[in-house]
């Protein structure tokens, strides 16, 4: 048997990353999109771990919170970038801080609470205080204890380079340099926030569901492009009745979008004949239509939805991903965050979400179809765990590791679709198209040092075959 | 509740029950606990549904690690978002489900035990009776996995001849990060 193994180099001297022995040609080397082969090492190996942390999630714009988890003053509800803490708080003058939750002078946790309201933050170690866009305010004993030698203005709480909201939703960098949120989401990021938001503002319901997998991040990313899987994954929840695959499937009927930095949507597509009967219906039909089952592929979006969505874009019935980690389903009902916790540990976060104009029958069935469907107690959702964390344990056994996986369901039988509005997308069937673009955006994204290596050296979105 | 209320609902209740009462019913509700949670221990699911009443509420919220000033809102409230938030029909479902042959979370299946300790009567109306508990419950599957919910949880019994339907479950989790791949398993 002959095993492929992909190349662990040193580095040249002056490139940062030489101590994880990964250079550029070793890390592009982990996946072979023309091959439609991914290197195992992917998802378990520990130095390409602390490389994501700071070329893929300190680089990256990751998810923080909607506009009303957090509404007036004060307010905060802490995420993550990578596995930095991080406080989301409404400040003095409404918009969104996005603070390291560390204490600059011996690095204790500011909040411990997962959600909360607060005047300031008071470190529970010695009592430093920082207001709410990270000003330190107090030091116990400055004049006395630290002879006055404290510059306070320098040691504030460190604030993300750029945060920025899209329709609500509020994300964040550490990258000073990163391109606006707007040209990072890119059409293919806003079409999936605008799924979100196509039947007007939103508001996520409280209460986030949190669990922990031992899976790699990227298993449980890329599942959820995979409409492959339904089928047999989730047989029982089929035969239990939770849903009727056949209503949601449509594996003849898929529409994936692949877009810059690694964004994709993927899955059941409206045919255009049927988008085109729906142009004709008012409103108000439409609204009226999709109420009753709010999770059902066939939801018929009004007109808002084609704005934010595009006239292609809007015939998706499938899963957006926001690179790298955020998951958009039910049809926007519902976002998924997936958390890095080591290379084989992942938290999943649900956030569920209805228009705030929604009548109370609507959010009742919303909530009941989030509840039932994902989350660690969801019908569908409680078989795909053990799948992830059974692939990612076989990627760290000395020969399983030196194996790749496969990944080339319609590889070279498709083709990139322009629309008049240059809207790009793929008519097909079921495929694997997403999750190819998937690694081989983050080969990318590994293999470059900064945004601007990054910004010269990545794949434009798709064009022509695939 | 008016004053007046108070004492027309004082006027109709029945006398409190004697120690040897609340004795006898401390043991029958405790007796009807064990058995109910051997069945699940022994994935007998159908022969639950059927202690199951027609018009349960199995309930869990999601707790918060919030703090002291905030602890109102520590866990989530009926109506918003929960781990469970169960009718009947719906825990039909979850058994059709672990029935169906291709569960694959729990095939190979699950072994849990169910432990049920500190039963506190806490209210008996009519053919009612609130009680509160704690519970452990312990899930090992494959070779290596380890799961372990402890939480406090208010059950309403209704008695039904010699025995109860469990008419209510809200079980409130200890945990707010569910340390778990999955809850796939019954509670």
């Amino acid at each position: 048997m002959t095993l492929r193994c992909g190349g662990r180099m040193q580095m040249a001297d002056g490139a940062t990353g030489v101590e994880q022995g990964w250079d550029r040609a070793s890390i592009l080397a982990l996946f072979d999109a023309e091959a439609g082969w991914l290197d195992r090492r992917v998802l378990s190996d520990q130095a390409l771990y602390q490389l994501e942390l700071e070329r893929i999630f300190a680089r990256g714009w990751n998810f923080m919170c909607h506009d009303s988890q957090i509404p007036n003053v004060g307010d905060y509800f802490i995420n993550y970038i990578g596995e930095d803490q991080v406080i989301c708080v409404r400040g003095e003058d409404g918009e969104v801080n996005v603070l390291l939750n560390t204490c600059r002078h011996r690095g204790n946790a500011l909040c411990r609470a997962e959600q909360g309201a607060a005047k300031s933050f008071v470190c529970s170690y010695h009592g430093w205080n920082y207001a709410l866009d990270g000003k330190l305010i107090g030091v116990p004993g400055q004049s006395s204890y630290f002879h006055g030698d404290l510059d306070r203005s320098q040691l504030g709480l460190v604030k993300a380079a750029q945060v920025d909201s899209y329709l609500g939703f509020w994300f964040a960098t550490m990258a000073p340099d990163a391109p606006s949120l707007h040209d990072y989401l890119g059409d293919v990021g806003r079409t999936g926030i605008g799924m979100i938001c196509s039947y007007g503002d939103v508001e996520v319901i409280d209460g986030i569901q949190k669990n922990v997998i031992d899976c790699n991040w990227k298993i449980a990313v890329d599942n959820l492009f995979d409409w492959y899987h339904v089928m047999y994954s989730h047989a029982s929840a089929g035969s239990a009745g939770i849903f009727k695959p056949a209503e949601i499937l449509h594996p003849n009927n898929q529409l994936v979008m692949l877009g810059e930095y690694g964004h994709a949507i993927s899955g059941p597509g409206l045919p255009s004949e049927r988008q085109t009967q729906i142009d004709l219906m008012s409103d108000e039909e439409r609204i009226e239509a999709s109420r009753s089952a709010p999770a059902n592929s066939q939801r018929i979006r009004p007109r808002l939805g084609a704005e934010l969505m595009g006239a292609s874009g809007v015939r998706s019935m499938g899963h957006p991903n926001i690179f790298p980690n955020l998951w958009i389903t039910l049809g926007g009902m519902q976002v998924c965050l997936r958390l890095p916790r080591g290379p084989s540990k992942t938290e999943l976060w649900w956030f569920t979400i209805v228009p705030k104009d929604a009548p109370a029958s609507y959010r009742k069935v919303a909530v009941w179809t989030a509840i039932h469907l994902f989350g660690p107690g969801g019908l569908l959702e409680q078989d795909d765990g053990e799948n992830w964390s059974q692939s990612t344990r076989a990627s760290v056994g000395f020969s399983s590791r030196q194996l790749g996986q496969t990944l080339k369901m319609g590889l070279g039988h498709d083709r990139v679709t322009v629309d008049e509005h240059g809207q790009r997308f793929i008519d097909t069937r079921i495929n694997e198209h997403a999750q190819r673009w998937l690694y081989r955006s983050w080969t990318e994204w590994m293999a470059a040092r900064d945004w601007a290596e990054l910004r010269a050296r990545h794949s434009p979105a798709p064009e022509g075959a695939v | 509740m008016s004053a007046l209320e108070v004492a027309a609902e004082a006027a109709t209740a029945p006398a409190p029950l004697s120690l040897a009462e609340r004795a006898l019913l401390q043991f029958e509700v405790e007796q009807f606990l064990y058995a109910e949670a051997a069945l699940l221990d022994a994935r007998r699911y159908r022969d639950w549904l059927a202690l199951i009443a027609e018009d349960i509420h199995y309930w869990m919220p999601i707790r918060r690690t919030v703090t002291n000033s905030d602890i109102e809102r520590e866990f989530t409230k009926v109506g918003d978002m929960a781990f469970f938030d169960d009718d009947r029909a719906m825990l039909e479902m979850r058994v059709k489900k672990l029935e169906a042959g291709s569960a694959w979370s729990e095939d190979p299946p699950s072994r849990s035990r169910h432990f049920v300790s500190n039963v506190r009567i806490l209210d008996v109306a009519g053919d009612e009776i609130t009680l509160e508990a704690a519970f452990h419950l312990y899930r090992t599957r494959l070779n290596t996995e380890v799961d372990s919910w402890i939480g406090r949880r208010t059950d309403v019994l209704r008695r039904e001849g010699e025995s109860f339907r469990i008419a209510r479950r809200h079980l409130f989790l200890d945990q707010t990060l569910i340390r778990a791949t999955n809850m796939s398993t019954l509670f």
